[in-house]
Order: structure tokens, then C-alpha cells, then sequence
């Protein structure tokens, strides 16, 4: 497939997620408790997406809420929980126990390896990690080989080409060209090696603007921009906003109660919200807005976690 | 000198870095995290921190949020690496040490953190491993803990599933796999503190208020105690002061049981020296 010619790519987030297939390969941008592509993720649940083929590097509640709602078969992540602070994955960790959902664990580097050879068009890449690990009997697909200049046995990972990556941005164009502030996670390997890419941004903005913030990601390899204000909530997008730590633990109790919680939790804040504009409103706007008070001082940024 | 267990504990997690070493933490691991500034505001000035899951060379962060890659970790970073930055440093032998924890270790130092029961249909689904299957094989020193040693589910004869590898795998040695790290360096627990001759575990230091039948009480693998086991040393000042300057949200405290958090100790007068 070609790059994506200049276009005005601006689209409703119902019509944008359309382009997501039920069983595709979605890369989720992002990582952890940073820009996570949230409002695509709840648009993804509000359409009724099945069988979804999650892939990433570590991930906590967009996983976690994907599987609660039943949208996903297979999950390939290095990670997916809520640290230290709030622990396991209940939705994910139950689907897991019950065989629910089939995970292919992976690892960091691994699935960096896998983008990157998706991303020069080779069929695989070798990484000399793995063997010895158990991880490489959840992947049946790697392959042992024999280095041809220094006789090494490696490791060879299949590229990995995302259908679909779904990513979030505190500020792009109507061309799809996006600034993001670091951690860049693996958003730039995902938008060269996915077949389509889909992002929402807190803010549109005019391309002067990006281009004087810095394009992270080009506009070429972007095939459809949302503007969705706190699209990463509950996860952080800075410089606008820190993560909403006391909606997680809301999300984490809830779903840890059991399916019943994690369905209160969904018809909450996703099927009982019906857009992105309900669901700001069930979480609120004065509780929205206080999480930019990160940048008034230490104080208040510390205070936002306490 | 009052301290607690959970400050002795990332003090000896910081003891582990050699000065200029280039060390990193993986995310959800707060102990490690804090002890990383504990070493580089101490001993080990001119160290090469590399931030958790923002990969932040050397930041100066006000406070250890309780999340792996908020932006309050990159504060003062003398640089930010992307991702693939890091990773490729890690593979090609540029980092020094990396510290690793696990649902379950054994005596080899192989670490689980992928699932409990076979993995097929686990009995718990943890977390996952993040980068480690591949990190584990060419950082040259890795410093394993845990905070869970006394609940004798931590440290076991086998593991159920090996996500990161310690010195022998069924698979084979480190050689063998060829492997360009070393391994596991040390293993610092609630209990005591492990170093690898031989590539097995070995007791080598313990806290003053457990006595040695505990720590064989709570470990799962044949224990071998060191001919010389000692007390582990006491926190200098200077320690105590950058890790309560650093840690003010006390995120350490997480990795512990609330039992484990209520030893205090009185440390006599001890030289402000971490040697």
C-alpha cells in the first residue's frame, strides 16, 4: 500500500473506529498509564468489536476494559496490569484463569524487533534473548536459526504487521500530522509497520503549530485524525493532562468485584455514556481540568497522586 | 538512628551498583526505583540512570510517582531515550545492570512473572515480563528481589514458567544459550541478602531480627548459608536522608506486607561509609 496522499483526514471517532475490523490485529499506542488511545478503545466497546487480536508493549486499563467487554480473543502484550500501585489486570487476569482469552505473552524487545522488520518489508528478524525463556513456548511461530557469518544460534520473530494501530496525541492537523510529548512508547514502529492507522488528539491544531512543536509522527503514514479532548483518560497525555489515578482505582475495584462490576463500571462510563462527550460528563468536568494542575507547582503535581 | 524495613531494604538494593555503572529498572518495580537514586546520591555520582518506563537518562524527579512513566520521572533528564533506544543499548551490551523481581525465583536465579500453574490455564495470570526474556540474556548484571520471601511461595524449588533467565535454564547454561550477561548478581529479600557463587544462591547476609532457620523455613531450594554469614550493614545517614528526599509519597511501600512494614529498627552509630 501506498503512503497516504495529503488529505483532509478529519472523521467522526464512530466512523474513524469503522475502520477497525472485528478479529483484526490492533496495536495499542502508548504504554502503561501514558496515552492510551482511551476514547477509541471505549468507541471500539460501544460498536460491539469481537474477537480483536490486541498486540503491545506494557498496557494496563485499555486491555484490562477491551477484555472485560468481551471484544478480544487474543491478547500479545510484554504487560498488562497496574504496577505496583494497584496491581493485577482483573478483567485480563480472569479471562486468562478461565481460557477466556488466549495470551501469547511477549517481550519488549521482541515485539520492537517484530515492528522493525514489518517496517523494512523482511519477513523476520533474530534476536539473541529467548531461548532458555518459557516465553518462546507461548510462540510457536519463532524459529531457531544458525547465523550465517558467526554460526550463533538466534532466535528469528516473524515481522508483525498491525492491521490496525490506534493512537493518541495531545496535538495534531486535519492531515494527520501529530506532535507527541515522550514516552513515545513504540507509536512511531507502529504507525510505519501497521496497514492503517487511526489517531484522536486532545487538540486540532493548524500544521504551523505541529510543525513548530515538531511532527512525531507524519501525516503520510495517518490514515484518519479525531479530535477527542482527554481522549488518553483515564491514562496521562502531557503536557495537557497527568493520569486520573482515583479512576483507575474506580475501574480496578470495580472490575476486581467481578464480571458484574466491571459490567457497572462499562454501562458507567462506556455504553451508558454514548459518546466521548458523555463520557467527559459522567467523569466530570472540574475533576477533568484539575489534572492539568500538575504544571502549577511540585505541590499540586504530587498532590495529584497522593 | 531510626529505620525502618523498607528504607533498609532499598538501601541495599542501591548497595548492589557499582559507581559508574548504567543500570535500569523495569516498570512497577518502586524499590528498585528508588534505590537507583538512593545509589546515584551516595556512591555512585557519575552512574548512568536510566529511567523505568520513560527511559530518562539521569533525571532529578521531586518525587517517585506511583506509575512507571509519568512525566515527573523526566524532570532534569539530561536526556530522553526513545524505546528502541534503550532496548538496542540493553541488547548490544551497553547496560551494566538491571534489576529483575519475580512472582517465584529459584535457586538459579530464573524468575517468573508471566503466570502461576501451568500457563496454559494459569491459576493466576501475572502481570507479564515486559522486556526481561530478552534483557536478562546481555545486560551484564542483574540484582534480583523480592519483598515476599517469608510467604514461602516466593522463592521455590522450580518455577512454573521461566520468563527471565537466571544462570541454567532446562535449556542449558548461560554459555551454553550463549549469552553475553553474566546473570544474576545478587538476590535481596525481606530476609536477607543472596549472592551467586557458582551460579546457585547463597545466604550471604541476613537481617538482625531473623535468624537463619526462618530464611530456611520460607525457601523452597536447597539453602546454602555462607561460612562468614553476617548481619547486613546499617544505612549511613546519607543514604536514609536521599532516599526519604526522594520517596516523599513513600511508593516503596507498596512492595510490602503490612507486617514487614512494621519492623523498625534502632541502628547503632555506624560510619557514614556504604562500602
Amino acid at each position: 500500500m501506498s503512503l497516504q496522499p495529503r488529505r483532509d483526514k478529519r472523521a467522526a471517532l464512530a466512523d474513524a473506529v469503522a475502520l477497525v475490523a472485528d478479529g483484526a490485529v490492533v496495536a495499542l499506542g502508548g504504554g502503561l498509564s501514558a496515552r492510551l488511545p482511551m476514547a477509541m478503545v471505549r468507541e471500539l466497546i460501544r460498536q460491539g468489536r469481537r474477537g480483536l487480536h490486541l498486540v503491545g508493549s506494557a498496557h494496563s486499563i485499555d486491555v484490562d476494559l477491551l477484555v472485560a467487554a468481551g471484544a478480544v480473543r487474543r491478547c500479545e502484550e510484554s504487560y498488562v496490569g497496574f504496577e505496583q500501585d494497584l496491581g493485577l489486570a482483573p478483567a485480563y487476569r480472569r479471562a486468562a484463569e478461565e481460557g477466556s482469552i488466549e495470551v501469547a505473552e511477549s517481550c519488549c524487545a521482541t515485539i520492537l524487533a517484530q515492528l522493525r522488520a514489518a517496517e523494512m518489508g523482511l519477513p523476520f528478524l533474530p534476536v539473541r534473548g529467548v531461548r532458555g525463556s518459557d516465553i518462546g513456548r507461548l510462540h510457536p511461530e519463532y524459529a531457531e536459526i544458525t547465523c550465517p557469518f558467526t554460526g550463533e544460534t538466534l532466535v528469528a520473530v516473524p515481522a508483525l504487521r498491525p492491521d490496525v494501530a490506534l493512537l493518541h496525541a495531545p496535538a495534531g492537523d486535519r492531515y494527520g500530522n501529530l506532535h507527541l510529548d515522550q514516552p513515545y512508547v513504540l507509536d512511531e514502529r507502529f504507525a510505519s509497520a501497521a496497514r492503517t492507522v487511526i489517531a484522536t488528539v486532545d487538540e486540532l491544531t493548524s500544521s504551523d503549530e505541529v510543525a513548530a512543536a515538531g511532527v512525531t509522527i507524519p501525516g503520510h503514514l495517518v490514515a484518519a485524525v479525531t479530535e477527542v479532548p482527554y481522549g488518553a483518560h483515564p491514562s496521562s497525555c502531557y503536557p495537557r493532562y497527568a493520569y486520573d489515578r482515583g479512576h483507575l482505582r474506580e475501574y480496578v475495584t470495580a472490575a476486581q468485584a467481578g464480571p458484574d462490576g466491571a459490567a457497572k463500571y462499562l454501562a458507567a462510563y462506556v455504553h451508558g455514556t454514548g459518546s466521548e462527550a458523555g463520557y467527559r460528563a459522567a467523569v466530570g468536568a472540574d475533576r477533568l481540568s484539575a489534572l492539568g494542575a500538575w504544571r502549577e507547582s511540585t505541590a499540586a503535581w504530587k498532590g495529584l497522586f497522593a | 538512628m531510626s529505620v525502618t524495613l523498607d528504607e533498609w531494604f532499598v538501601v541495599l538494593l542501591a548497595r548492589t551498583i557499582r559507581p559508574s555503572e548504567t543500570v535500569f529498572h523495569g516498570f512497577g518495580s518502586p524499590c528498585a526505583q528508588v534505590a537507583m537514586h538512593v545509589a546515584r546520591g551516595t556512591h555512585a555520582p557519575d552512574m548512568v540512570l536510566v529511567e523505568g518506563a520513560t527511559y530518562a537518562v539521569n533525571p532529578e524527579p521531586l518525587f517517585i510517582p506511583p506509575t512507571g512513566n509519568d512525566a515527573s520521572l523526566t524532570r532534569g533528564a539530561a536526556y530522553t531515550m526513545r524505546f528502541e533506544e534503550f532496548f538496542d543499548a540493553a541488547v548490544r551490551g551497553d547496560v551494566d545492570r538491571m534489576f529483575l523481581s519475580g512472582g517465584q525465583i529459584d535457586g538459579f536465579g530464573n524468575t517468573n512473572v508471566t503466570a502461576i500453574g501451568p500457563a496454559g490455564r494459569p491459576k493466576v495470570k501475572l502481570g507479564g515480563g515486559g522486556g526481561g526474556c530478552n534483557l536478562a540474556a546481555t545486560i551484564r548484571h542483574l540484582t534480583l528481589w523480592t519483598t515476599r520471601h517469608r510467604s514461602g511461595r516466593t522463592l521455590v524449588e522450580t518455577c512454573d514458567f521461566i520468563t527471565d533467565m537466571g544462570h541454567v535454564t532446562p535449556l542449558g547454561t548461560r554459555a551454553e544459550l550463549g549469552y553475553t550477561g553474566g546473570g544474576p548478581e545478587w538476590l535481596i529479600t525481606e530476609l536477607g541478602v543472596f549472592d551467586f557463587p557458582a551460579g546457585r544462591a547463597r545466604l550471604r547476609q541476613i537481617f538482625p531480627d531473623v535468624s537463619p532457620a526462618e530464611v530456611r523455613l520460607a525457601t523452597g531450594f536447597d539453602l546454602e548459608v555462607a561460612g562468614d554469614l553476617r548481619p547486613v550493614m546499617p544505612p549511613s545517614s546519607a543514604e536514609l536522608a536521599v532516599l526519604r528526599a526522594v520517596d516523599p509519597l513513600e511508593v516503596r511501600r507498596s512492595e510490602f506486607s503490612s507486617s514487614e512494614l512494621s519492623r523498625a529498627f534502632t541502628a547503632s552509630a555506624e560510619p557514614d561509609c556504604a562500602c
